[in-house]
């Protein structure tokens, strides 16, 4: 009897002892695609993949200047109908670079002309290119092949 | 050269550089090798003039 439960015990401990990684794994994979769409690239930079977070950083961050300097359309929460709802979580997607787009475009957007209008977009694919590298980053560091 | 200044494209300036920044993101993310990299940045970056000047194209006559 005692010697099943010294077995039973040593049995749950080494399972507990194998899953404590796994867990500790998936919150770090967790931690490191937070980060990513915080600060576009930093989920790479975390995981020493430097081409990268350097690519990501910059794609990203010359995808939002210059759509903030074409007078895109930078969406707020205060949206009037489903596409500027989904255009506010598409600008979302740059993380922190929201917030130099809207310091950016202290003038306000400009949507009558074709600058105006693809600027919109260059902000948009700016947010869903860094979410895409946000989650290639929780991915790479669940130890999926990146 | 200030980043908060307006700044106007032509359309095909804006293509150019969508298609340029977006092909050289996938090609890093998508592939490891450099050699594997510059590959798939330039088909990328080909199928982007093919399908966007394509579509152009075929809008054509309904502009007017």
């Amino acid at each position: 009897m005692a010697e099943e439960l010294i077995d039973h015990t040593i049995e749950e401990t080494t399972q507990h002892a194998q899953q404590a990684p796994e867990v500790l794994n998936e919150h770090r994979a967790w931690a490191i695609g937070i980060a990513g769409w915080l600060v576009p690239g930093l989920g790479h930079a975390l995981q020493r993949m430097w081409g990268r977070a350097g690519v990501v950083f910059l794609a990203v961050g010359l995808l939002v200047i210059t759509g903030a300097r074409m007078k895109g359309n930078v969406f707020t929460s205060k949206g009037n109908d489903a596409f500027d709802t989904l255009g506010y979580v598409a600008d979302l997607g740059t993380g922190s670079f929201y917030l130099a787009a809207r310091a950016l475009e202290v003038n306000g957007a400009d949507v009558s002309h074709a600058g105006g209008d693809y600027g919109t977009r260059f902000l948009a694919t700016a947010g869903v290119l860094n979410l895409l590298a946000a989650l290639h980053a929780f991915e790479a560091a669940r130890g999926r092949k990146a | 050269m200030s980043v908060t200044g307006s700044l106007t494209l032509t359309h095909i300036q804006a293509f150019l550089l969508f298609a340029a920044v977006i092909s050289v993101a996938f090609g890093y993310l998508g592939r490891r090798q450099p050699k594997d990299r510059l590959k798939y940045i330039l088909w990328s970056f080909f199928l982007f003039l093919v399908v966007g000047i394509g579509i152009g194209w075929a809008m054509y006559p309904f502009s007017r």
